[in-house]
């Protein structure tokens, strides 16, 4: 189980992707860093060494009435029965003169009672793959 | 690559596990369902694409020390500590 207590005192929690991420299929585990500096936004990095992190965002927090649809397939695949079973994280790339951008269109869900989660894609929808993070 | 010719409502089968459908056509649009198994992907090859090609531009190669500082990019109002409160996706749903 995951909790609040758990994050606070690691911070740090792991995510198994079982299908991976599309283009890096063959890595299954990352590791949830939370920074206390950059909250809201998480890092998904992969373990042992590797150099390879994603930075993510809870779509609350850019896009407060998005709205994923999770296929039933999906939902099976997650065990994911109640929208609370999920936590919704989006992968945003940092681009060159400080700008940023997140991806809506391929939310990573996660049953965030095992920790199990898939990147998704959406496929009706008008959510966009570079959406723009509004700077300060 | 292996090229069938098939008549509306017929199928392919793949690995005994991946059906193929043709549902329908219309014109140059041709209609199949697809089902497999759920631990096997199945993607509109362009979005597909897309979505990989988004994914490598935001892999970070760098350990996270030497990530430069996030202070520039402002999320809307913080509401609770993401991982602290279940996902206030109320709308998010189970249908197709």
């Amino acid at each position: 189980m995951s909790s609040v207590a758990e994050i606070d005192i690691a911070k740090t929690l792991q995510v198994q992707l079982p299908l991976g991420l599309l283009g890096f299929e063959p890595i299954k585990t990352y590791s949830l860093i939370a920074k206390p500096d950059q909250e809201p936004f998480l890092w998904m990095s992969v373990p042992d060494g590797e150099d390879l992190a994603f930075l993510v965002v809870p779509p609350s927090f850019i896009l407060p009435d998005y709205a994923p649809d999770l296929s039933d397939d999906d939902a099976d695949f997650l065990e994911i029965r109640h929208p609370d079973d999920a936590l919704v994280l989006n992968i945003v790339t940092l681009r060159s003169g400080g700008a940023a951008t997140v991806n809506l269109k391929g939310p990573i869900m996660i049953n965030r009672h095992t920790m199990i989660g898939k990147q998704v894609v959406l496929s009706r929808s008008d959510y966009a793959i570079q959406h723009p993070i509004r700077s300060a | 690559m292996l090229i069938l010719s098939r008549k509306t409502g017929e199928s392919v089968v793949i690995d005994g596990r991946v059906i193929v459908k043709i549902i329908r056509t219309d014109g140059d649009t041709v209609k199949v369902g697809i089902e497999a198994p759920s631990n096997i992907p199945v993607h509109r090859q362009e979005v597909y694409e897309e979505i990989q090609r988004a994914n490598r531009e935001a892999a970070t190669r760098a350990p996270l020390s030497q990530v430069p500082s996030l202070a520039h990019v402002k999320a809307k109002a913080p509401a609770a500590h993401p991982l602290s409160s279940p996902a206030t996706n109320q709308n998010h749903s189970k249908t197709v």
